[in-house]
């Protein structure tokens, strides 16, 4: 019996940086970069091991912004994966995509070798925000992106949403909800701005109009709301999707099923061991060309002991809406006295409110 | 045996950064007695606490020669005195030891109030006071006028004062023909029955008790049985000698007018009591030397481990440090709120900054103190009197008939720039003017009657920041004096907090009790529920705050499959949690138990 494995690709460029964006990626690339950068990728999925083991049920590829490899580049990826792994009829293929990076055109292709989900970044529906955030597009950009999406034939498309931004008031975070809610998308990601340290936005920070706690609360409250009655369930700590448009792949990772990943800074799940390959474009495609493939942590990694599994388990379960099998003993009251969870059926589940303050929660729980 | 004619005892009298200990050292360095490089570490400062805090703490004595310009060779014994007002008694035994003392005083500065209290405690000794002025080498230094303010203020005469530069090491032999020439030899007579001060003494894990002592008549050597008059304890001498810049030097006598050392396995250091009288037991002396008196603590604070499994390494501490400081007292206390700890008693606020400073680092112990407080005088119903240092047993105001707290005589000489904002303070905390002097011309001594309670609050900081740091203070017990006195009661979401409740005067309790009531709300994390914050006087509450219940996590990304993030949050929180006291319901972490705790206004 094949084993479940997912796949995930690391496509760390972007057309710009992000102003909030913490995460590695190179805004500086050209296209000889992008064609050794897919040819390493090709080649670390052709020399995978015993890919006969197993059967995919999610691929991902993410970023950066995938789709600066271009159309052609990430289906000869795609391909080469199709050519190694067996991959599960029903399996979910996710791209992500960024507005004025992929043309209908390009989607038709990506539609053709298999690509079936698309997860846009949409974050604010006001030009200002998008400017102030350093984003490549505007609302407009975002809009035409995605209808194109759609007449390219994708019916599973994700947004991407950030709320309690940078002089973005309760009244234009509803302008952003109610705009893609009007587009009708099957899945929406949500999350509140973190402001990591050393980006461009933390270092100004000042300049900037911050909603005040009670303030985060509210748009908070409003944008669950707003979803909620437009008919998207919130599954999981940050996503809202329409019935059996959950992601399987996220959904995936907090369940625990296995992933591999492929391209500089990806991380993997795999034979119980959690590790990730460096994150440098030069060592990864010198790696790769050198026949060196393996990431270089995956042998020095050490298993996940059952103990710290078990924590994972709840750790990442608490994500998701339906919640985990827990023995009632290890629920402390309070949480269910507070209206922070439920338990029910011997399984905990947070609530919205409980989702917001998870992490305490969890260490609660754990400690 | 050492001529007496030719011993010269004396201690340097300064105020905290006038350079007492460079001197010591240029002393030192002068007669050779010990080398450049050695001085760095200053000699008499060992401790690293003192050294970090430019004060001494437990008195020393240094032997070494001088060849002076008469040809002669003199047995010079310079004693270090602790430079701050909890160790006044301390600071008199030492003096007891010596016939002359060294005033130094810093050329740019002036004389200030600690200063003046040991030189006033010099006087009170029949010392020969001189006067040396240091820091010439500086620009603003006036040596003119801090010699007429010696003068002034002192009322001894300053014209032949040596100006010096300790740093520079410059006129260093002035200061030691003055000893020489100033300082009287001492008198006794070494075949009279021994009588010897311990002005000193610390616990050597080798030699056992060291104690050092100021022959006053009489002969002491290796084998004599020596009795203490006022403990009675007996002990047969392992060792004598004196103590050079390098250490010990077991000479095996000494006689009258030396000073030094003599060990005889000791074990506690409760039996070789500062200002007690050594003698013979088979030839004892009729009377004990005058102004023996027991130091007792002033200042109580509980002390509790952060971490309640390391109770009995406290306890361990405590009885360590208390083997070099009898001044220093401690008995076990629970408290519902921090578990079990330790009262103890100090001689004041520095003394207990520096216990606590020394079991953190020394012992490397993380711990949670309660606000400091004095020993209160109740009187019941019953008219039986008790004596109360813990708020947890305060009485009920119905059990009270009087209740007084101790009082202290206060000096502040200042700028009197600042004379002004000096009484407010003053008239603020409470206090009683007694009289004002001005002296030399634009500064001023101020007298006071302060409730001890009000000093150990935030007097010190107020004054420093109130006078840029300029004045400065010295204070003497003064008997206790009937007070409107009240508890001061702490509940967390409606429990109350025994650690936190505290004793102060009824017209202070509405103002601190605010002041405190917020910054348990600054402090307290937010919890899952709102947490409702009071204070409180019987029932009746006075002050309430409230923290808001938390409503967001700082969140980790768990972008693309990288859990290690969260991971290592949850780990972060989880290290943090174990660090959390519970008080009540409520959860607090050591810091934020003690920034509440902490006296800035």
């Amino acid at each position: 019996m094949l084993k479940d494995l997912m796949l995930y690709f690391h496509i760390p460029f972007c057309i710009s940086k992000c102003a909030y964006c913490a995460f590695y990626s190179s805004p500086a690339w050209d296209s000889k970069l992008l064609e050794r950068y897919t040819d390493a990728l090709t080649a670390q999925v052709a020399a995978f091991d015993n890919s006969e083991e197993y059967k995919i049920v999610s691929i991902y590829f993410g970023g950066g912004t995938p789709t600066i490899l271009g159309a052609e580049r990430l289906c000869r990826v795609l391909a080469a994966v199709k050519e190694r792994f067996c991959i599960d009829s029903q399996a979910e293929i996710t791209l992500e995509a960024n507005p004025k990076t992929v043309d209908e055109t390009g989607l038709r292709a990506l539609k053709e070798e298999g690509f079936n989900r698309l997860s846009l970044g949409a974050q604010s529906f006001n030009d200002s925000t998008l400017r102030l955030l350093n984003r490549a597009h505007t609302a407009a950009d975002f809009e035409e992106c995605f209808a194109s999406a759609r007449r390219a034939g994708f019916d599973n498309i994700s947004a991407d949403l950030i709320f309690a931004l940078p002089n973005e008031n309760i009244k234009m975070l509803e302008n952003s909800v109610n705009k893609l809610i009007s587009l009708a998308p099957e899945h929406i990601s949500v999350y509140g701005l973190s402001i990591e340290e050393g980006t461009p936005l933390y270092l100004r920070k000042k300049e900037y109009a911050f909603p005040t706690e009670e303030g985060e609360e509210a748009q908070y409250e409003m944008l669950c709301k707003l979803l909620g009655e437009a008919g998207y369930s919130h599954y999981e700590i940050s996503n809202f999707a329409t019935v059996g448009k959950e992601a399987r792949h996220n959904t995936g990772y907090w369940k625990r099923i296995p992933y591999f990943g492929f391209g500089a800074g990806a991380h993997s799940f795999f034979n119980e061991r959690r590790f990730a390959t460096p994150a440098s474009i030069a060592d990864y495609i010198a790696k790769a060309s050198g026949g060196l493939l393996a990431p270089t942590d995956y042998h020095s990694s050490k298993p996940v002991s059952a103990a710290e599994a078990e924590e994972e388990r709840i750790m990442l379960g608490l994500r998701m809406k339906e919640g985990v099998k827990i023995d009632e003993s290890r629920v402390p009251p309070i949480i269910i006295k507070q209206g922070l969870g439920v338990y029910q059926n011997g399984v905990l589940a947070l609530t919205e409110r409980g989702f917001r303050v998870s992490n305490t929660l969890i260490n609660m729980i754990l400690s | 045996m050492t001529d007496i004619s030719k011993i010269r005892n004396f201690s340097i009298i300064a105020h905290i950064d006038h350079g007492k200990s460079t001197l010591a050292d240029r002393l030192l360095e002068y007669t050779e007695a010990v080398s450049k490089r050695e001085s760095v570490d200053r000699m008499l400062d060992s401790m690293e606490l003192e050294r970090e805090r430019g004060i001494t703490i437990k008195a020393r004595a240094v032997n070494f020669k001088y060849k002076a310009d008469d040809g002669e060779l003199y047995d010079l014994n310079l004693i270090d005195t602790p430079g701050h007002v909890d160790f006044n008694y301390e600071v008199s035994r030492s003096l007891q030891s010596c016939e002359g003392a060294l005033l130094v005083v810093d050329a740019t500065q002036g004389i200030q109030a600690q200063t003046l209290a040991n030189a006033y405690l010099a006087v009170d000794n029949d010392l020969e006071i001189l006067p040396v002025i240091n820091k010439m080498d500086l620009p603003s230094a006036d040596i003119e006028r801090t010699k007429s303010e010696i003068e002034e203020v002192v009322g001894i005469p300053a014209d032949d004062a040596p100006a010096i530069s300790a740093k520079m090491g410059t006129n260093i032999k002035d200061v030691l023909e003055q000893i020489v020439k100033a300082v009287p030899a001492p008198t006794g007579d070494s075949n009279a029955p021994l009588k010897a001060l311990i002005f000193d003494s610390y616990y050597d894990s080798y030699k056992g008790v060291v104690v050092y002592i100021r022959v006053k008549d009489g002969t002491v050597k290796v084998g004599d049985t020596v009795k203490m008059m006022h403990t009675g304890a007996n002990f047969e001498l392992v060792e004598v000698g004196t103590l050079s810049a390098f250490g010990f030097n077991p000479k095996g006598v000494l006689t009258a007018g030396e000073v030094g050392y003599f060990t005889a396995s000791i074990k506690s250091i409760a039996d070789t009591e500062v200002g007690d009288t050594v003698t013979l037991l088979d030839r004892p002396a009729e009377e004990p030397l005058p102004g023996f008196k027991k130091v007792l603590p002033m200042v109580y604070s509980g002390i509790y481990p952060a971490d309640g499994a390391k109770y009995g390494d406290l306890k361990d501490a405590l009885e360590k440090l208390r083997l070099n400081d009898s001044a220093f007292g401690f008995e076990p206390e629970t408290s519902a709120a921090l578990g079990f700890g330790f009262r103890c008693g100090f001689l004041g606020l520095l003394h207990m900054e520096i216990i606590q400073e020394r079991l953190e680092r020394e012992f490397n112990l993380d711990l949670i103190t309660t606000a400091p407080s004095v020993i209160y005088k109740i009187t019941d119903k019953k008219g039986e009197v008790r004596y109360i240092d813990n708020p947890t047993n305060y009485p009920s105001p119905d059990e009270i008939e009087e209740a007084a707290e101790p009082i202290v005589k206060a000096t502040v000489i200042t700028p009197t720039a600042y004379v002004g904002s000096i009484m407010e303070l003053c008239q603020d905390r409470r206090g009683t003017f007694i009289d004002m002097k001005y002296v030399a011309g634009d500064r001023a001594e101020l007298h006071y009657e302060l409730p001890l309670n009000e000093i150990i609050y935030d007097f010190f900081d107020s004054l420093k920041s109130k006078t840029k740091g300029y004045a400065s203070l010295d204070y003497e017990p003064d008997g206790y004096k009937a007070s409107k006195l009240i508890k001061l009661d702490f509940l967390l979401n409606g429990e109350n907090v025994d650690a936190l409740s505290f004793i102060v005067h009824a017209d202070k309790s509405y103002a601190r009790a605010r002041r405190i009531v917020e910054k348990l709300k600054d402090n307290i994390p937010r919890q899952l529920f709102e947490v409702p914050v009071q204070a409180a006087i019987g029932g009746k509450i006075i002050a309430r705050e409230t923290v808001r219940a938390l409503r967001k996590d700082v969140l980790a990304k768990c972008y693309g499959g990288d859990i290690t993030r969260k991971k290592k949050l949850l780990e972060k929180q989880k290290e943090g949690k174990k660090k959390m006291r519970s008080l009540g319901s409520v959860e607090l972490s050591k810091e934020a138990f003690m920034a509440v705790l902490k006296m800035d206004e």
